[in-house]
This record gives C-alpha cells, structure tokens and sequence, in this order.
C-alpha cells in the first residue's frame, strides 16, 4: 500500500513461487476448518483423519480448529480479505449465508457421480443445496428432541412424556416447585434461544419466510409468542435466571436438577449421559406437537469446499466424511447422528433406546429454516425482541411487529 | 484531632493496611475462586450443592489443558509476539514521547491527539483490511505481522503513558546539565530517562500485558498453529457443547502466572530505579 | 530498563554526531519518525478503508447489491432503534466504569505509594485481575455470579441478603450494573499502576519543602499530588475510555447485549452487524460515528484539562 507496486509484486511472486515448489515435492496438502472442540469432538476427529490418511496416503490433512462463535467471522473475513482453507466445516444454519457470500464451491458433478450417493437420501441434500446445486456433503445430523427427568416423571406420578403443547403446560404445572429451587421447563431466554422461538411459531401455524418474501401470519406468531412467553412471564414453570440462558445454563440446569424437562438436539447426549444415568434419571423423547404443525429439526451438518485450487484432494476428503466408517468412527466418539442411512442401521444406533426418539423424529422432523439472513435476524432480532417480552419491555404484539419488520429488512 | 504526629501517623497506617486488605481482597476472591475451581472435577462444579473446599482434589484439568492445547507452542508464540511488540514499542515510542514532552514545535498538539486517533478507530473493522495488507506483504500467520498488528493500538498507548511520566520528571537537572555543555540527545539519554524509568517500565508492563491477552486480531490474523497465541488457543477450548471450567480455570491461572513472574521482576527494578533516581537527585 | 542504563554508561561516542544534529531543529522530526512512519504504515490504509465502506453497500450475503450509497447508513442509522439504545448504553457503560476505576485506582495507588512493609505483596495482589485476558475474565465472572453455580449468590443468601440465588444478568434492571462491576474489577488495576508509578515520579523534595512551609496533608495532596498527575490522570481517562468504548469482548461473553439489548453497547452492535449479518457498509457507519464521538469528547476532555499546554 505504502510500498511500491513493483516491491509489492516481487513479494508475492516470491510467495507464490515457493508455494508451488512445495505442492510440487510434497503429497497434496490441504487444509480444514472446523468447530469441533471437545475432547470427544476431537477424538472423532483424529481417528477420521487416520483412517483418511490410510485410504488415500497421497494427501495430507491439516485441520485448524476455530471457536465455534468466531467461525463465521473467520471464514467471512477469509472471503473477502483472502486466506480461504481449502475444505471447512457446514452447519445448516449457516449453509444459506455461506453460499451467499459465495463462500461454497458448486460439487454438484462430483456428488452425481459418487457411489456414496445411494447411502445419503435425497432430504440429506436438500440442507446443502441451493438453486438445484450441491455444495457440501452431509456427514451426520443434530436431530431435535426433548430430555427429561424420568425420575422425577415417577414422582409426579406422570406415566409418559408429554406429546402436545397441551400436555407439555399441564406437565409443567406439575413439576414445578420453586420452594424446592425445581422448575418444570430449562427454556432457553439467551443466545441461541431463538430457534425455539421459531419452532413454535410454526408450531402454531405462522410461517416465516415464503417464495423470498417474509411471510409471518401475525396473530398465529402473537398466540405463539404468547404460549412460550408465557410459560415463564405468568406460569412461571421456568427458572427465574431464563432471559439470559443459553446453552450452557440450559444445561447445567437440567445436570443439576433445577429443571425437568429441556429442549435441545442429540448433540448434547454425551454430555448429560455422563452427568445423569440413561433410562434411570433421564430418558428422551420427541418434541411436543403444537396446535397446527408438529415442528422438530433435523439439521445436517456437513463439509464444503472453499476454494477451487485442490478440488480433487479436497472431495475425496469431504465425501470421506459421509462414508459409512467415517459416519461410525464420528458416532463411537461423539454420538453424532450419523446422515448416512448405511450407518443409521448400526447396532449402535438401533440398540440403543435412547436414540428411538431420534429415529422417531427423522420421519416426521423438518429442516432448519434457511434463507439468507436467517442467522443475522435471528440472532439480532428474535433474540433480543423475545428476550424483551420475558421481561415485560415488551408485549408479544409489539414483539411480532418488531420481527417482521426486522424479517423484512433482512430479505431486503 | 489527633494529640501527635505519632498517633495521627499510626492512624493512617493502619487505614490503609484497611483499604490495601479490602482491596487485596476484591480482587483475590475471585482468584481464589478460580483456582478451587481448577482443582475440582467438573461433577463437583457443576453440582447444586455448593463446595467450597474441593472434596475431591484432581489435576485432571491441569493435564487436560497440557495435552489438549499445545500449551508450549501457544506459550511461546505469544512469548514472542510480546517481547516483539514491546520492543518496537520502546524503541520508537520512547523517543516520540520525549519530543511531545519536552521539544516545542509546530502543530505538537496536533500531532500527539493524532496519536490518539488511531486508536480510535474500532479495532472489528480495522481487521479485514489489516489482514489483505498483511497478505499483499506476507505476513499473515506470522508472529512478526502480529506484533506489528498489535503495534497500531499500543505504540500510541504507550506514547501517551510516558509522555505523562517524562512531564512529570523535573526540567531543572535537565536544564542544568545543558548549561553544562551536553548536547540534547546526552541529556535525554543521561538525565530524562533514567528520572522516568519507572514510568518507562510501567508503560512496558501495560503494553507487555495487553499484547499478553489479546484475543481478536490474534484470532483474525493467525491461523496455523505456529502462529497462534495463548488466548485463542484457551478460547478453543470452549465448544458449542461444552464450556469446561475447570478446564478454562486452570487456563486461567497458568495464563497469569507467567504475568505475575514478570511483574515480580519488573516491581523490584521499579522500586530500585525509584531510588537511583533520588540519589542522583 | 536495561537499555536505559547501558545507553547512559557505554553508548557516548557513536552517538557524538546523533548529538549534533539533536541541536538543529531536525531532531524533533528524527524523533518522531520511526513512530510515525510505523503507524502510518500499518494503520493508514485499514482507516481509509473504514470510512470508505461506510458510504458503500457491503453485505457479504446480498454481493449483487453492492456499490455507493452515499449517507444511507448515517440516515438509516438516525432511526436505528438499537443505535440509540446502544449509544445510551455506551454512555452509562464508560462513564461509570472509568469513574469506578479511577476512584479504585486512585485510592490503591495513594495506599501502596506510603511503602508500608508488605506493600510489595499488595501491590503484586491487587494487580491480579489486569493480568487475567478478558476472554478468562469473563467467563470466570459468569461462574461467580451464576444463577445456579454461583459463589456470590450463595454467600448473599448464606448471609441474608438475598432469600434465592439472583440471575444478575436475566435482569434488566441489574444487567448492566453487574457487567459495569465485572469491568470495574478487570480494569482499575490499570490506574492503579499508572497512578502509582505516577505517584513515584513525585520527587520527595518537594513534599519535604510543602512540609517546612507548614503545608497539611490535604495542601500538600492538592497543591502538588493532583497537579504533578495531571496529565498521567489525563492520559490514563482517555485511554481507558478509548479501549472501553471500542472492545466488546467482555460483553460478548458475559450477555451478548442481551437481555433485549439492556447490555447493548456500539462496539458490540458494529461487530454482530459485520459478523452476524454480514453488513460490513453499516458496520462501517458504526464504526465511523463511534470515532467521530471519541475524537470530540477527546478534544473537548483536551483542551478542559490543558494538558497541552505548558
């Protein structure tokens, strides 16, 4: 910049130069991002890399991990500013910004012709699909359910988990008893607590987003809003700490008794099995369906390719992922859901009646809402908005109103 | 009020033994707490039953942090980025704030509130252009580029900080060793800095920490692992599902620990360069 | 200050001509320049940029709208909800927590400057939490004031203050005011060590002649302590409030701005707007509006203290 172009532009031959001289000499390197970061996450990690690195010896992974809450603006400085990895990790969340921002090359060929297509129906695909494009392959799933405290269900006397909303507040009533510091329902008030927010908007009928435009059917999202604010504003079956809870509190909540019932993904199996016992003091169950639809996710989280320079190294490394060891050796480490139906039928998965809701679930479970925007409204509208509402800045109307209008700017 | 210089004396002793215990106290308690924390299993932290008094002592977080991080590089990766920046900052700044502080020249005010505005300017949105420059040049995920990064918000900091120290060290000797035939640069070197080293150190302690623990451009700027620093490598240890206090704890206290021997150090020199400065006053 | 005593014993002779030019009116410049062109370098281009954003569309998902827009996000800014509460928050944030700071600061340093036996210890203890990186700061505070596994909640009701543990940071009402303490607690250690290294620069003699003239403690305090700080105070406000206007990592962990934007301050509304949303030119207008705010209240807080001036 200060420097002369000409410095400048011996700098970066220099540079290039050396960079391929290695890749010359060297078996093809390449590089990945991801946002794994617990032991059990890393473990999974290692082992898919070492059995990688046994099938195919002439290319070598390096991995870099990036916390989790700083990967987007890793990735989207990388886009703009240069720096890309070669392959990195998709969550679906993040699946419409990242095409958007053209983050994604297009693997539609590579996918056609790739026999471990059969074992990933189409539902798989259509998370990591834009505009009739494929652009990552799914590796395993977080599919939405409930946990609850079976042990405290025996002592209310409550034979079964609650299948409607329904159900769910009446339970609820039950359960709570905040003489004991014992609330019936770890709703989730912090960061992330909007997707709740969504699901049971839709739940009762309202919407988000339809052919590009926002499509929130008011009143629908007003009782909706109301229902679930309520459960902690007038029924008070929440703990009083839920504005500003989120996924950690959730779950310390639920490991140390205060709450009976949460609403989370399989993700966190691991994590509450090691706290509380499986069968005995917990046990999981579908969500609870709402007044029109019956809304649970199941998000595939996969692997994408970020820039064209080793695109053959780089789909052998990210079809590898949906392969049915790679699915295994993830699901033995992590318990991560496997997306692939041929490790589905696993022993692991099939005998273990914990994951029965799970299983469950895929038949009936949608996918995340994904349009472009979706995570920044999300996180800076709905959000903050509900959060107002549980702590009565704002009544729910005033609330839908703010996120249609906040819905509205974003698709703009 | 009081009968004799003797009792009024004891008096304000013992209010500040007071005030330095009640301070020492705020900001110890949550220390301590930290490093219980360390020494608990994760069942017992997360637990309703408050412990005070670890039941179960473990190092189990201390090793997991060990294996897990890569400690030794991250340490010295962030040794280096440290000591880089310091010395760029001495180097240069150093003689900047000796001209703010005792040169008279055309648009001084300016330029030192021009100092001032470059730290202004948000540090979230200095990143990506930082990072395009930094590639053009080849110092991306360099230890170097990163000190340099970290110089664009402390050297003005450090410029600022000892420019205040400079002024308050007395013009009279220096005045005096002029008439004395020194030039202004033996002056500057012979009487200036050794009346404001302690304030030299100080601004060294602040910038030597401040790079220590710093979290965003590190972030934004490093990627491999042989450029990464401490901070980066504790913040990775907190997943999407799981944040591990004992764990981050025991990050916790090995990240000051370094910090504290430093200081230790540096608070003797402060003190010594203290009463060098007297006896040749 | 190694290189201080081995440039006043060894270093004369190749510096005799850099001593002859420190008394033409060149030396000014020779001093400035390595500072100067080393900022210039590295900070030039990454400014420019900023405000040039802030006049363009930039939204990383939306790339077909990008290009000039001129005032756009100044104006839409005028009637950004967020925007004004955030600069509400801004204002409350720094303000009490350098008040607090310095105050903390002050008494600290007054208190470690009268070398009592075992100041030392002090002085290294109460220093403590500056040493600690944000990011562990902060995390660490969430732990103490946890609505579940809180050690503070658990003392106030242990000691009757409180009949049930508190969600401190759930609470609107005590959101902000608990966060302003984790800061206050992370940050006076700064003043307190520029305050006393500042305290040190005091030469004694002049205590001691305050003293033969008869000067009480609280002359001695007012006509020659408060002064001989002044610009040490002065520097120590504008940096602090410069490097707390401008870091949202503290309030990234402990509410993200929440609950419904009661923490919201500019810094961390600029960074969900680039991160989150990936609107870089509004970002940008943040960005720039944030330094125009700095830059007056530093030129006001300059030229009332007159610390320029001699």
């Amino acid at each position: 910049m200060h420097l002369s172009k000409r410095e400048f532009l011996a700098a970066s031959a220099v540079l290039a130069l050396a960079a391929g001289l290695r890749s010359a000499n060297a078996a093809t390197a390449i590089n990945y991002w991801h946002h794994f970061a617990s032991q059990s996450e890393m473990a999974g990690l290692a082992k898919i890399i070492q059995l990688f690195a046994a099938a195919n010896p002439d290319i070598s992974v390096t991995q870099e991990s990036i916390p989790n809450s700083e990967y987007m603006a890793k990735v989207s400085s990388a886009v703009v500013a240069g720096g890309r990895p070669d392959t990195g990790m998709v969550i679906a969340e993040r699946f419409a910004d990242l095409t958007a921002m053209g983050a994604l090359v297009d693997i539609s060929e590579h996918v056609n012709t790739w026999q471990g297509k059969a074992n990933l129906p189409d539902n798989r695909w259509t998370g990591m699909s834009n505009e009739g494009a494929i652009y990552a392959v799914p590796a395993y799933a977080f599919v939405d359910w409930m946990y609850y405290r079976k042990d405290y269900f025996d002592e209310a006397g409550i034979s079964a988990p609650p299948k409607t909303f329904d159900e769910f507040l009446s339970v609820c009533r039950k359960l709570t008893d905040p003489s004991k510091n014992r609330y019936a329902f770890g709703m989730r008030g912090g960061a992330g607590g909007f997707k709740y927010v969504i699901d049971v908007m839709e739940a009762f009928g309202s919407p988000l987003v339809k052919d590009g435009q926002a499509a929130i059917d008011k009143p629908a999202a007003i009782e909706a809003i109301t229902f679930y604010a309520d459960l902690f504003r007038k029924e008070k079956v929440a703990p009083p700490s839920t504005p500003n809870d989120s996924y950690r509190q959730i779950m310390e909540g639920f490991r140390t008794g205060q709450t009976a019932m949460i609403w989370h993904h399989t993700g966190s199996l691991i994590e509450i099995s090691a706290a509380l016992k499986p069968g005995e003091q917990f046990a999981t169950a579908p969500m609870p369906a709402g007044p029109k639809a019956h809304i649970a996710r199941v998000a595939y989280a996969g692997n994408g390719i970020f820039k064209e320079d080793n695109v053959e190294a780089a789909w052998k490394w990210i079809s590898f992922w949906g392969e049915t060891d790679a699915a295994i050796a993830l699901l033995e480490a992590t318990g991560y859901f496997p997306a692939s139906t041929a490790a589905l039928k696993d022993q692991r998965i099939t005998g273990n009646p914990i994951y029965a809701a799970a299983t469950q679930t895929l038949e009936f479970g949608r996918l995340p809402n994904s349009f472009v925007g979706a995570a920044g409204w999300s996180e800076n509208v709905v959000n903050p908005t509900f959060q107002a509402v549980l702590t009565g800045q704002l009544t729910p109307e005033q609330a839908v109103d703010r996120m249609i209008e906040g819905l509205e700017a974003a698709l703009r | 009020m009081f009968k004799s210089n003797r009792s009024r004396r004891l008096a304000a002793d013992i209010l500040t033994y007071v005030v330095l215990c009640t301070l020492a106290a705020f900001c110890l308690g949550p220390m301590v707490w930290m490093f219980l924390t360390s020494l608990k299993p994760e069942a017992d932290i997360v637990t309703s039953q408050m412990q005070y008094i670890p039941t179960h002592i473990t190092f189990e977080n201390y090793v997991a942090i060990w294996t897990q991080s890569n400690f030794p590089v991250l340490i010295t990766n962030s040794l280096i980025v440290t000591t880089v920046t310091v010395a760029i900052c001495v180097v240069t700044g150093t003689l900047a704030a000796y001209a703010f502080s005792r040169l008279v020249f055309r648009g001084r005010n300016n330029i030192m509130l021009g100092y001032l505005l470059i730290r202004m300017f948000p540090a979230v949105m200095m990143i990506i252009p930082l990072y395009v420059m930094m590639r053009t040049v080849g110092l991306v995920d360099s230890r170097f580029g990163l000190a340099l990064a970290y110089t664009s918000f402390l050297l003005p900091l450090f410029v600022w900080m000892l420019k205040g120290f400079f002024d308050a060290a007395p013009k009279e000797l220096e005045s005096a060793a002029r008439i004395d035939g020194s030039t202004r640069l033996g002056a500057m070197v012979r009487i200036v800095l050794p009346l404001a080293r302690n304030g030299l150190v100080a601004s060294s302690v602040f910038i030597a920490i401040a790079a220590w623990n710093e979290f965003i451009f590190a972030l934004m700027l490093t990627t491999g692992q042989g450029s990464r620093t401490w901070p980066v490598g504790l913040q990775l240890m907190v997943g999407e599902f799981q944040l591990p206090w004992g764990v981050l704890a025991a990050g916790g206290i090995l990240s000051i620990l370094p910090v504290m021997l430093l200081f230790a150090v540096v608070q003797r020199a402060m003190v010594q360069g203290l009463t060098a400065g007297a006896i040749k006053g | 200050m190694r290189r201080v005593s081995m440039t006043s014993n060894s270093r004369r002779h190749p510096f005799s001509s850099l001593g002859e030019i420190s008394e033409t009116r060149y030396w000014v410049y020779l001093l400035l320049l390595p500072s100067l062109l080393l900022l210039f370098l590295v900070v030039a281009y990454p400014t420019i940029y900023g405000f040039v954003i802030s006049v363009r569309e930039m939204r990383l998902t939306r790339p077909g709208l990008n290009g000039w827009v001129g005032m756009k996000h100044y104006i839409s800014m005028m009637s950004d909800r967020v925007f004004w509460i955030s600069l509400k928050n801004t204002a409350i944030w720094v303000a009490a927590a350098v008040m607090i700071e310095m105050t903390l600061g002050f008494i600290a340093a007054v208190a470690l400057n009268r070398n009592l036996p075992g100041t030392r210890l002090f002085g290294v203890l109460i220093l403590l939490p500056y040493f600690l990186p944000n990011v562990v700061a902060g995390h660490m505070w969430a732990l103490l004031l946890d609505p579940r596994l809180g050690v503070i909640n658990d003392i106030l009701v242990r000691l009757g203050f409180l009949s049930s543990y508190k969600a401190w940071f759930a609470d609107p009402n005590t959101a902000l005011a608990a966060t302003i303490l984790v800061e206050a607690w992370h940050g006076f250690p700064f003043f307190a060590l520029l305050f006393l290294a500042g305290l040190k620069g005091i030469p004694e003699d002049l205590y001691k002649a305050a003293a033969v003239d008869g000067a009480g403690s609280f002359t001695k305090f007012k006509l020659i302590t408060v002064p001989m700080l002044k610009t040490v105070i002065t520097a120590a406000v504008i940096l602090r409030v410069i490097s707390l206007v401008n870091s949202p990592d503290l309030l990234l962990v402990l509410t993200g701005g929440g609950p419904g934007n009661s923490t919201q301050v500019l810094s961390l509304y600029a960074f969900q707007t680039a991160y989150r949303d990936f609107n870089f030119g509004y970002a940008g207008a943040l960005s720039v509006v944030m330094f125009f705010i700095l830059m007056v209240f530093a030129t006001i807080y300059i030229r009332l203290s007159r610390i320029t001036k001699e």
